[in-house]
């Protein structure tokens, strides 16, 4: 559906490095990256509104490099919503039908239809600044529907609205996607709205795409040390493999040894992941063939809800999620010596550098 | 809950005598002559009902109106290309759209004259067509437009420019042409701009004296007006005039800012 081939852009001091990407029809994918990454401006680039300097956009397998936006029937969605402040709610969403030449009755027809569905037909006759932001949000995405685009570019549509708005948005989000078939692509910087929503993603960095694949995928095995960075990993620690049985690679961590599953041959440098929750806590040595355990003091202790972090000092720090329930029984206080055991398929090696 | 005024502190006391001698100076010089001119009420009235007086009046303002008209539709299109787009050479174009604010009067007048009179490179081959600038209707209008450019053209770039980008980019993706994004879009959140620029450019082209008479010194223009009073008949023919032109020109303003005021009121909040 969308396809970028090695896609370059500079604009202004900004660049868009060596860019691929596929979206593939019907998917949701998201744009992940930190602020000033350069998302906005690949969703710009899909709508037409930004020339690529070399490599080339596809959009449903045709060159779209001469394609003005008007012709491109991509419907983009900005943070700020961009209602024109000029019109009414009514004149916003017919904007795009008027464009098209329709013929009135059929622009009052559709209008209403979305005003409808969108469950916002009392804002019909108002101005857009004296609305909230949950109810630009909704028209800013009824009027980019109103032309029937197959392609919707959302550019951080959660990110200025309240929790709970925001929660029930996530929901209709889904609802749209399933309901009119619609291939989404969606720029956040939040790893929450990914996980709900993505079917699939693309992490981008500093303009440069840095991962890009399946939402657990890229989650779970990041490919570099900086994408672990970027989805949360929350134990990243660089070591050496110092030898390598049948798949069982041992790394040297500080002084410490982990074993991971890795075909890795010892010497090289590695980036060990590991997730918090992944990491169980004992007070006796409990270990087996293919876990690891690491002897630790307890730093600090951070109750999140039901959880709690407990930071861990292994001659370097190590993070594990558990229940209140194990802090009980375990009588854990800071400053106690503990146990931390996970095993061997928990370990995820990245690389240390560089892009995939 | 009764909103308390803030206690002016020294420095805005100081800062605000400071700024009344600029307004007291005008104040000044507007009631001196005031006072004078109404001491003689038939001659003001008589003066004001003069045909030629009347003439000079209308032709000014007219003369301003067309300048203003033209600028509108060919200050627009370069206000945006300046707003919006970055090129090689785009200071040398901003330069060359101020020029005319630095340039001594005088100075803009002969440029303009040697382009437009009868043997000029503009001014010859329209003549041949019987499109006469030199002391004609059509050399006040070109004048008036070469010097009052500059304040119509910035203060519309501003206005575009505070048009935020996006609102044009949602446009365009919704269907409309970048022609019917600025028309539809760009330029009625820029109205405010358009009126102001254009009250500032036409203020600018009816105050306009000498780039006028080097071109057409008839008809005669307020300015051209006044002056021949005054080196012929004396400080209270050309006063009285002057008088005549400054009430006519307050009753203008007041009109244009009025209605200014009720455009473009999206301009603060966008």
């Amino acid at each position: 559906m969308i396809e970028f081939n090695n896609v370059c852009l500079q604009l202004g001091d900004f660049h868009l490095h060596d860019v691929c990407l596929k979206v593939g029809k019907g998917e949701y994918y998201f744009i992940l990256g930190p602020s000033g990454a350069g998302k906005t401006v690949i969703l710009e680039a899909i709508a037409g509104l930004h020339a690529s300097d070399s490599g080339t956009v596809r959009i449903r397998g045709k060159d779209a490099g001469a394609m003005s936006p008007e012709k491109r029937n991509v419907a983009l969605v900005y943070q700020d919503y961009s209602l024109f402040p000029h019109m009414t709610v009514y004149d916003n969403i017919a904007f795009g039908l008027r464009m098209k030449k329709l013929p009135p009755g059929e622009i009052a027809r559709r209008v209403h239809e979305l005003l409808a569905s969108f469950g916002i037909e009392g804002l019909k006759d108002r101005h857009p600044l004296t609305m909230s932001g949950g109810e630009q949000q909704r028209v800013a995405i009824a009027r980019a529907l109103a032309v029937e685009p197959d392609i919707l570019l959302l550019d951080e549509p959660l990110a200025a609205l309240d929790p709970i708005t925001k929660e029930t948005f996530i929901g209709e989000l889904r609802d749209l996607h399933r309901k009119h078939g619609l291939t989404i692509v969606q720029v956040t910087h939040s790893r929450g709205e990914a996980l709900q929503l993505a079917t699939r993603v693309g992490v981008i960095i500093e303009g440069s795409l840095v991962a890009e694949g399946e939402t657990a995928t890229v989650f779970a095995r990041p490919v570099t040390k900086q994408v672990a960075q970027f989805v949360g990993v929350d134990n990243i620690l660089d070591g050496v493999v110092v030898r390598n049985h049948d798949g069982i690679a041992d790394i040297d961590v500080n002084g410490e040894e982990i074993k991971a599953q890795s075909d890795h041959d010892p010497g090289d440098s590695v980036t060990v992941c590991l997730r918090a929750e992944n990491v169980g806590l004992s007070r006796a040595d409990t270990g087996g063939e293919m876990k690891n355990v690491l002897k630790g003091v307890v730093t600090d202790l951070n109750p999140k809800g039901p959880v709690v972090r407990v930071g861990l000092d292994c001659g370097f720090p190590l993070a594990a999620m558990v229940f209140q329930k194990t802090i009980d029984e375990l009588k854990l206080c800071v400053g106690d010596t503990v146990f931390a055991i996970f095993d061997a398929w928990t370990v995820h090696l990245a690389e240390p550098e560089g892009v995939c | 809950m009764r909103r308390t005024r803030p206690l002016p502190d020294r420095c805005l006391i100081s800062f605000a005598l400071i700024g009344s001698l600029i307004v007291g100076l005008t104040v000044l010089a507007l009631l001196n002559m005031t006072v004078r001119e109404l001491a003689d009420i038939p001659h003001v009235i008589r003066v004001a009902t003069e045909t030629r007086v009347i003439d000079s009046i209308v032709t000014t303002m007219g003369a301003g109106a067309l300048a203003v008209v033209i600028l509108i539709f060919i200050g627009t299109p370069l206000a945006y290309i300046l707003a919006r787009t970055n090129f090689a050479g785009k200071g040398v174009v901003e330069s060359l759209v101020d020029l005319p604010v630095m340039l001594p009067h005088t100075v803009a007048g002969i440029l303009v004259y040697i382009l437009f009179m009868q043997r000029g490179l503009i001014g010859a081959p329209l003549d041949a067509v019987g499109f006469i600038f030199e002391d004609a209707f059509p050399g006040i209008v070109i004048a008036m437009l070469f010097v009052s450019s500059p304040y119509y053209i910035n203060s519309v770039r501003e206005g575009i420019e505070k048009v935020p980008i996006h609102l044009e980019n949602v446009a365009r993706t919704l269907g409309a042409s970048r022609f019917h994004a600025v028309l539809r879009i760009v330029l009625p959140l820029s109205s405010r701009h358009i009126m102001n620029g254009s009250i500032l450019a036409w203020g600018r082209a009816i105050g306009e004296f000498a780039a006028i008479i080097m071109i057409a010194y008839y008809p005669m223009v307020i300015s051209t007006l006044i002056y021949y009073r005054f080196t012929t008949g004396g400080l209270k023919e050309s006063s009285t005039v002057a008088f005549v032109m400054i009430l006519a020109c307050f009753v203008a303003f007041i009109m244009l800012r009025l209605i200014s005021r009720a455009l473009g009121r999206y301009d603060d909040r966008v």
